[in-house]
């Protein structure tokens, strides 16, 4: 019973510790008071240390316990006659050590950027913003029902948007943090109706009463049509998330973002919220093998195409981006065919990995340089590819079609967003006729218009 | 004096208030700063609107009629809506006469704000059918008046009185045809029907619901922001809807379905349009317009969730919009007109006006922590409860309003700024009013039983009255209630 509540205040105070540098961080911005470069590291790093130790204290915990589940009901936030939000969160063998992870992982981050980012005039938004990201990446990972798990989700999509066009006098990062956040949208929707559907099918949007026993190799309790239904918005959720075909365009562009949140973001943690998801929501995905199989396609199609695209890149953080985007195609494969522990070690392995990688690329070349002058001449040949072993005509074409990206975003382009954007034209421009006609025939009302 | 006395005390005081500020202010020489006396009144107004809703809050929760009603109508009604609309209101108008830039407020806006403003309370506050006739001419003709005043504002003025006309003009027709014949009364003709019809329309029109909806981002493009959200943000088509036809649904079910579909169609059409803008302008009148819409498509809902998520939208939207369009008011008040067709870089010269319109932004979208979250959690449930279209409707519409909203923060404060720009600070008293208003969103976001279990009272009491309906008249009650 102690131990009970002693893990349930542990579990709380994971989420508790970041929110509460955000307010600390985040309210004096708010009203105009300025705080000083160290004193806002220290706060946003004492909440993740906190957090981290609160994570590690119950990762002690629940291997005692065997890793049985520990759900924390927390109440309920409100509720309307049948439909009720309930907050709560989980501790298991999947929630709490990918907390861990994290947790580590923002404070390191914040630690690293708190001398990067020195004197930079958005400092103090960096860490708001990343404080805002701990906060939503740590209520998701520990979301024991499907609103919450929402919140978390749309926390990390609108930090991760902000921090995309961080230097928003650049029009690249501006147009960028747009183009994410356009996808972030889109794809989030079929979070929002996933959400729904299980509402409807359970009277609640607790995973529990979704999904019974413990991760990994719970039961899905929904019948098989809504499990179709609800794993097929899963999977398109965590599509734009993980940055997967056909939603992948927006991942190397993010790259304009500060390489610090690159790292965490895109290397790290964002890019493996849709398979944490996934992993999540393990049972319903068994239970809808056309979902799973689905999956394993789109997975696998994405680790090819990014493989490909990543070897013609010119630029080092665009490279690492489809290096991230294999990889997370390759998680998404793998959730798809049934495993879950690999998934899950695979997820932690190549965030570290690839965060390391992106926190050193701006001294890539100062390192090259170094090893350079260590060895006494050039390091050598560059790896061996695949590609390679191709006939050379056939290599060419495949270098064309990986320059164009794989024509990717000429198909979406041409196939969805000019028809829209091409149809919304007409009508704003049809707006301004009928106003003009209203008003009298008088010229259209200044500006009012389409673009 | 007993409490339901006190309450209607309070209430003719915050209607009273700005009416007196409103005349003080247009026929007293004496006056010299016309902004003090406005934002003193507007803040009795507030004041004693919230109290008169506390008390009636911690009393019985009966609602308290006055006068001789009309086919069931009374002049004066207190109950759930008003306990909740009129101190919203009052807080929409303190709001934008703090804010306002100075230059609005100069010559004839002042009393014209107030005199609006006294109008809506009074409108909010009754289900008398000539009263509400009465009360949407008295609210549109201060803003006719502001329009034609503003620059090029003439060509938005004709839209939105010709609108209004015809408007009111349905209206009129239409609670003529109610009381003669109420179609919720067994055995009832023809005329009743059309009355229900004429209402629909009359609502849709001042609602600005699609394809009636022309003047609402018209008098956003050209009027001034003050006068485009006192005219749009208090909802007054919405309580006319709620008094007239949502409380009688078992007879006017026809009427709302079409109105639902309509609002659900501009909720969508409306974000849409929001996406292809030109100007800053057009981006805050679609997407008031498409906020607007969507809480008439959950008032004419049949479950609680979708009623409740309704009246939470009329909350959540209306605050962060009016914190939207305050600070593109400010913005447009030190920089002039804001073109969205190129980045602007606004962003380095207003730091604290980037902040406070990207967390206003993000308040609409319905940030997780905010009111606008929970709003959208009930109307989609809601929604998609009653009809899987409408709910997917309104998850669209949800997709395209956060991309215009995105869209058009990265293009006023993202880009290079020109280095020989002048900087604009935040007056003071803006920041009071945007985190006031940001306050309460956020308060609301994370405490907010205390607020829906005050909706689901409101709509329980609105569901129930549709059921009782058919065998009375037009009831005084129609959202809190029974009357002593």
């Amino acid at each position: 019973m102690i131990t009970d509540r002693l893990l349930s205040g542990l579990v709380l105070l994971q989420v508790a510790a970041p929110a509460a540098t955000l307010a600390a961080v985040g309210l004096p911005a708010v009203l105009g008071i300025t705080v000083r470069e160290r004193g806002i590291t220290r706060i946003v790093g004492a909440g993740f240390t906190i957090a981290l130790a609160a994570a590690l204290a119950a990762l002690g915990i629940l291997a005692a316990r065997g890793f049985t589940p520990h759900n924390v009901h927390m109440g309920t936030w409100f509720h309307v006659g049948h439909h009720e939000a309930t907050v709560d969160l989980v501790a298991d063998a999947l929630s709490i050590p990918f907390v861990c992870f994290s947790t580590g992982l923002c404070g390191l981050v914040n630690a690293f950027a708190g001398k990067y980012l020195h004197r930079e005039p958005g400092f103090t938004r960096f860490f708001i913003l990343l404080a805002l990201f701990g906060t939503g990446m740590n209520l998701l990972v520990l979301a024991g029902s499907i609103d919450v798990l929402f919140a978390g989700w749309e926390c990390v999509g609108i930090s991760s948007t902000l921090l995309i066009g961080f230097f928003h006098d650049r029009v690249a990062a501006a147009a960028a943090a747009v183009r994410a956040f356009v996808t972030y949208r889109i794809c989030d929707a079929g979070l929002l109706a996933a959400g729904v559907v299980l509402h409807a099918a359970t009277g609640s949007g607790d995973f529990e009463r979704a999904i019974s026993g413990g991760w990994p190799g719970g039961t899905c309790l929904l019948s098989p049509g809504t499990a179709l239904v609800v794993a097929l918005l899963l999977i398109f959720a965590a599509l734009g998330k993980s940055g997967q075909v056909p939603f992948s365009a927006w991942l190397p562009r993010a790259m304009e973002g500060p390489t610090p949140s690159s790292a965490i973001f895109y290397g790290a943690l964002s890019i493996h919220a849709g398979a944490y998801l996934l992993l999540r929501c393990e049972a319903i995905l068994e239970a809808a093998p056309l979902a799973a199989w689905l999956l394993v396609a789109i997975g696998a199609g994405t680790a090819i195409h990014a493989t490909l695209v990543g070897s013609v890149q010119t630029d080092l953080k665009g490279m690492l981006a489809y290096a991230s985007m294999t990889q997370a195609g390759m998680i998404l494969a793998e959730i798809g065919l049934g495993w879950r522990v690999i998934p899950l070690v695979h997820v932690i392995s190549h965030a570290v990995l690839r965060s390391l990688q992106i926190l050193r690329s701006p001294s890539a070349l100062h390192d090259r340089h170094e090893l350079a002058a260590a060895l006494g001449g050039h390091p050598g040949p560059d790896g061996w590819s695949l590609v390679r072993v191709l006939p050379p005509a056939v290599r060419t074409a495949v270098d064309h079609i990986a320059l164009e990206r794989g024509y990717e975003e000429a198909v979406i382009g041409r196939l969805v967003v000019e028809p829209v954007l091409g149809a919304l034209r007409a009508a704003a421009a049809f707006e301004r006729r009928v106003v003009a006609l209203l008003a009298g025939d008088v010229p259209p009302l200044r500006r009012g218009g389409d673009r | 004096m007993s409490d339901s006395d006190a309450i209607l005390a309070a209430l003719g005081v915050s209607i009273a208030a700005p009416a007196l500020g409103a005349a003080a202010t247009r026929w007293t020489p004496l006056v010299r700063s016309a902004r003090t006396v406005a934002v003193t009144t507007a803040t009795i107004a507030l004041a004693a609107a919230g109290l008169a809703a506390w008390w009636w809050h911690h009393g019985n929760g009966a609602a308290i009629s006055r006068g001789d009603p009309l086919a069931g109508g009374a002049p004066v009604v207190f109950d759930g809506l008003t306990a909740l609309a009129v101190p919203y209101a009052a807080l929409v108008q303190l709001a934008i006469l703090v804010a306002a830039p100075k230059r609005a407020l100069d010559g004839e806006a002042v009393p014209r704000l107030l005199a609006g403003g006294a109008a809506t309370l009074a409108l909010l506050a009754t289900a008398h059918p000539v009263l509400l006739v009465l009360l949407w001419v008295a609210t549109t003709v201060p803003t006719f008046l502001s329009l034609r005043a503003s620059p090029g504002g003439l060509p938005a003025a004709r839209v939105y009185g010709r609108t209004m006309a015809v408007a009111v003009a349905c209206l009129a027709a239409g609670c003529l045809f109610l009381v003669r014949d109420p179609p919720w009364r067994p055995g009832h003709g023809i005329t009743g029907d059309i009355g229900g019809w004429l209402v629909a329309v009359a609502v849709m029109l001042r609602k600005g619901v699609f394809p009636l909806h022309s003047w609402y981002p018209a008098i956003y493009a050209s009027g001034a922001y003050g006068t485009a959200l006192a005219a749009t943000m208090a909802h007054t088509a919405g309580a006319t809807a709620i008094r007239l036809l949502v409380g009688h649904a078992d007879g006017v079910a026809a009427e709302l379905v079409f109105l639902a579909q309509a609002a659900l169609v501009t909720t969508v059409y409306g974000a849409a349009l929001a996406v292809v803008q030109r100007d800053l302008r057009g981006l805050v009148g679609t997407l008031a317009m498409s906020q607007s819409a969507l809480v008439l498509a959950g008032l004419a809902g049949s479950l609680p969730t979708e009623l409740c998520g309704a009246l939470a939208v009329w909350i959540s939207a209306g605050l962060s919009l009016t914190g939207i369009g305050l600070v593109a008011w400010a913005i447009e008040s030190r920089a002039g007109s804001v073109p969205l067709d190129a980045p602007q870089g606004r962003a380095d010269d207003a730091p604290a006006l980037a902040m406070f319109f990207l967390l206003f932004g993000l308040a609409t979208l319905g940030l997780p922590g905010t009111l606008s979250f929970i709003a959208d959690d009930l109307i989609v449930s809601g929604a998609l409860d009653e009809q899987l279209h409408a709910g997917l409707l309104v998850i669209l519409s949800t997709v395209f309003a956060g991309i215009a909203l995105v869209r058009g923060w990265f293009t006023v404060f993202g880009g290079p700024a020109p280095v020989d720009r002048p900087r604009h600070p935040i007056l003071p008293r803006e920041r009071v009013v945007f985190t006031t208003l940001l306050a309460l969103l956020v308060g609301l976001g994370l405490w907010p039983g205390p607020l829906v279990t005050s909706l689901e009272r409101i709509a329980g009491s609105l569901l129930a009255s549709r059921h009782d309906a058919p065998s009375s008249s037009l009831p005084t009650d129609p959202s809190g209630g029974h009357p002593p």
